[in-house]
């Protein structure tokens, strides 16, 4: 019965793929795109990964679709100028397309059949993976629950302190391209409505609500600073889009120290573990999980924000 | 073939997961907007993030190491995705186009009449 | 089957219904406002039923709540784009073809 529920979604995904690629008109491509986000949420949720699936909800399916939206309604004033030759590139698509598919089958596959060759002693799960097994084998020393929390504090705090690294680059980057001036204008401006105000009254206050305890269930449930920093993001960029917000040309030292806050604050007690005398990485306590999690929950939702609206700061009110 | 070895929910994803890995690099290579290729782009990333993740859930427990790097994967591709769209935003503003044709540098063809000078 | 699974399965059967007639509506009604309508109140009561079914399932007082509040949440985002979108629709002429960047562009 699960199996049917399965398939329905992976059909749905494959569906809502080929329509975002091969769809007649670039708008509907891109809403074909936002909803296979959603399914996509749905998928790992039933493949196990709850926390995934709040990112990918928040993240890639929110946040893209409305970064997309956005920047179609900037470009949307291209015509076309003349009639596309037929590339190289175009006539490999669908044999490069089918191989790869392929390979990623059979690839796929062959990982399946892979036994995991670690000695599990008596009382140790089965994890498809030795550095899983080690990771679970640990998790009774620390303070928190959720493994998946756990490894991007604690066992891999490299890739989550260069992940920050990089949505500074991406903001950075989005900087330097446009060039210090704001962005083509969308066409029309958000109207004053009463009924926007009534949905902000409501949203954005259980938005905040909602990425706090996201930051706070983390370390027990699925949640973290991710998730939390999206949810609050989401709230951002609805005041962006209804006027509240708007970007401002070079930002004010409060939001500057905000967007590296994340960064410094895990960088300092990584770093302040070595002056105690510790390996790198090595965090005090659950004050210091809170701690690091809460500048990161905070930087990440100021980037987000940014980068969608495409200004190096922001201000309150209207122009 | 260890396909048969695996639980009907781990084949129905891997299937996916090359579905859609395979429909993105078709998407990739033939789209002429700018716009769809990222589209493409991004079917392509979340299709191999599908993969992760479903092999990391063929034991028992899920690997949650694997987990931890999707999250990552996908704060990532949103970076990129941002990043990305301020790129075209300043190409469509420099150029006037966004088709990978129109942007290239090749020499305008004599026997093209939309090449033809106004 | 308990009454309960009994009561839940025909609340998600009138759950999809609600939803197909939603659907029919949003492929066969003539023009935006009136996918609108079939949009917004045929989904909103099919959510309806589905949470009364996922809260029946459940059978925790909790979750029921939590999910009184998903749906009333679902029912204020989907009030407010379906005004903004008549609003915007009501901006083009109703009997006029879309606008021209909503079109399907040549095929590339």
């Amino acid at each position: 019965m699960t199996l049917a529920l399965d398939a329905l979604l992976a059909l749905a995904l494959l569906a809502l793929a080929l329509g975002a690629v091969a769809g007649a008109a670039l708008f509907r491509s891109i809403v074909m795109f936002i909803v296979f986000g959603v399914v996509l949420a749905l998928a790992w949720g039933r493949i196990g990964a709850p926390d995934l699936a709040l990112a990918e909800a928040a993240i890639g399916a929110g946040l893209t679709g409305a970064l997309l939206l956005v920047s179609y309604r900037r470009l949307v004033r291209t015509t076309p100028r003349r009639t596309p030759r037929s590339r190289p590139a175009a006539r490999l698509a669908l044999p490069l397309g089918l191989l790869s598919a392929a390979l990623v089958l059979g690839l796929g596959a062959s990982g399946f059949g892979l036994e995991d060759t670690t000695t599990a002693g008596a009382g140790t799960v089965a994890v498809p993976s030795t550095a899983g097994q080690a990771v679970l084998a640990e998790m009774a020393s620390l303070p928190l629950d959720n493994p998946v929390t756990a490894v991007l504090l604690i066992f891999r705090g490299y890739d989550t302190l260069l992940e920050l690294t990089v949505l500074l680059a991406a903001y950075l980057g989005a900087r330097l391209a446009l060039g210090g001036s704001p962005p083509l204008s969308a066409r029309s401006a958000p109207a004053a409505l009463p009924m926007v105000g009534a949905l902000l009254a409501i949203v954005v206050p259980l938005s905040a609500l909602v990425s706090l305890h996201l930051l706070h269930a983390g370390s027990d449930a699925p949640g973290g600073a991710f998730q939390g920093g999206a949810v609050l993001a989401a709230a951002g960029v609805l005041l962006v889009l209804s006027g509240r917000l708007r970007a401002i040309g070079s930002a004010p030292t409060s939001q500057r120290l905000l967007l590296v806050l994340g960064t410094l604050t895990f960088l300092g007690f990584a770093l302040a573990a070595r002056l105690v005398g510790a390996a790198l990485f090595t965090l005090p306590g659950m004050w210091a999980i809170y701690l690091i999690e809460s500048a990161l929950l905070l930087s990440i939702a100021l980037t987000l924000v940014l980068l969608f609206a495409a200004g190096g700061g922001l201000a309150w009110g209207r122009e | 073939m260890s396909l048969l070895m695996m639980s009907g929910s781990g084949a129905v994803y891997l299937l996916a997961a090359a579905g859609i890995i395979g429909i993105g690099v078709y998407g990739l290579l033939s789209a002429d907007h700018l716009l769809r290729k990222l589209l493409a782009m991004n079917l392509l990333g979340s299709g191999v993030l599908l993969l992760l993740v479903t092999l990391a859930s063929r034991g028992g427990t899920p690997d949650p190491v694997s987990h931890a790097l999707v999250l990552t994967g996908l704060v990532v591709t949103v970076s990129v995705t941002a990043f990305a769209l301020a790129l075209l935003d300043r190409l469509y503003r420099e150029t006037g186009e966004i088709r990978i044709d129109a942007a290239s540098d090749d020499p305008p063809d004599p026997a093209d009449p939309a090449d033809a000078k106004p | 089957m308990g009454l309960n699974d009994i009561a839940s399965t025909l609340l998600l059967a009138v759950a999809a219904f609600f939803y197909l007639a939603g659907t029919v509506g949003l492929l066969r009604f003539p023009d935006v406002h009136s996918r609108l309508h079939a949009l917004t109140k045929a989904d909103n009561l099919g959510l309806l039923f589905v949470c009364l079914a996922m809260a029946l399932l459940s059978g925790s007082a909790r979750v029921a709540a939590l999910l009184a509040v998903v749906w009333l949440l679902a029912l204020v985002a989907s009030a407010v784009s379906a005004h903004l979108v008549a609003r915007r629709a009501l901006q083009f002429d109703p009997q006029a073809p879309a606008p021209a960047e909503h079109r399907a562009e040549p095929p590339a």
